[in-house]
């Protein structure tokens, strides 16, 4: 994934005001962990109007028609999660309206953090943890360990 | 990057986190990214893919 492509877009996220989080292993960095990861994870805000200023942000940094299939009707509809490639291959973004019953972007925990001279919205390590700790990914076990460890998480049942 | 030298493995695993903000971290993002696509076997495919569930998605 391309650093700098990313921040253009995140720099993007946030002039055109889009309601969004960063999750996922981009997450992970903004919280202070690199690692490898070839997408970035966005959960966004379902609405029409949410859908329309992400493409808005996406189309100031990507000269690309196949932006416009990305729509509100699948986002909102049957297709709540979405991933999209520049022609130029330089990231990945999987965009998210819901995730399961047991997350809904109301309900996410989030927080503004500094990111290499922008600020964005990410979830916050304990929403992360709780997002990543009963997943069936290896990664995401890893992640969620790494972050109960870092920021001192404990579970119902943790003395 | 300088040699850096531990007494545990714990000790390693504490220094892999950075403050959020840290230039250092941006930087260490940047390396790790780039360093992942150029191990890539084959270029992202290009357009939208819409998916029914995270689990599909992340499936793929």
């Amino acid at each position: 994934m391309d650093f700098d492509a990313v921040k253009r877009l995140l720099a993007a996220l946030e002039r055109e005001r889009v309601q969004y989080a960063i999750f996922g292993a981009v997450a992970m960095g903004v919280q202070g962990l690199a690692r490898f990861t070839e997408d970035l994870d966005l959960f966004i805000a379902p609405s029409a109007v949410n859908v329309d200023r992400l493409k808005t942000a996406l189309r100031s940094v990507v000269d690309d028609p196949e932006i416009d299939n990305i729509t509100a009707a699948d986002l909102l509809g049957d297709y709540p999660a979405v991933q999209y490639v520049p022609p130029d291959g330089s990231f990945q973004i999987d965009i998210l309206t819901r995730l399961g019953e047991a997350f809904a972007f109301a309900d996410l925990e989030t927080e503004r953090l500094p990111f290499d001279g922008l600020t964005v919205s990410v979830v916050t390590p304990r929403g992360l943890y709780a997002m990543k700790r009963n997943t069936v990914r290896l990664k995401d076990r890893a992640d969620a360990q790494a972050l109960k460890e870092r920021f001192g998480i404990k579970d119902e049942g943790d003395r | 990057m300088p040699v850096r030298k531990f007494r545990s493995v714990e000790e390693m695993k504490t220094l892999a986190w950075r403050r959020p903000g840290d230039p250092e971290l941006a930087r260490a993002l940047a390396s790790v990214w780039s360093f992942g696509r150029r191990l890539r076997p084959s270029p992202l495919q290009p357009g939208v893919r819409k998916f029914k569930s995270i689990a599909e998605m992340k499936s793929r």
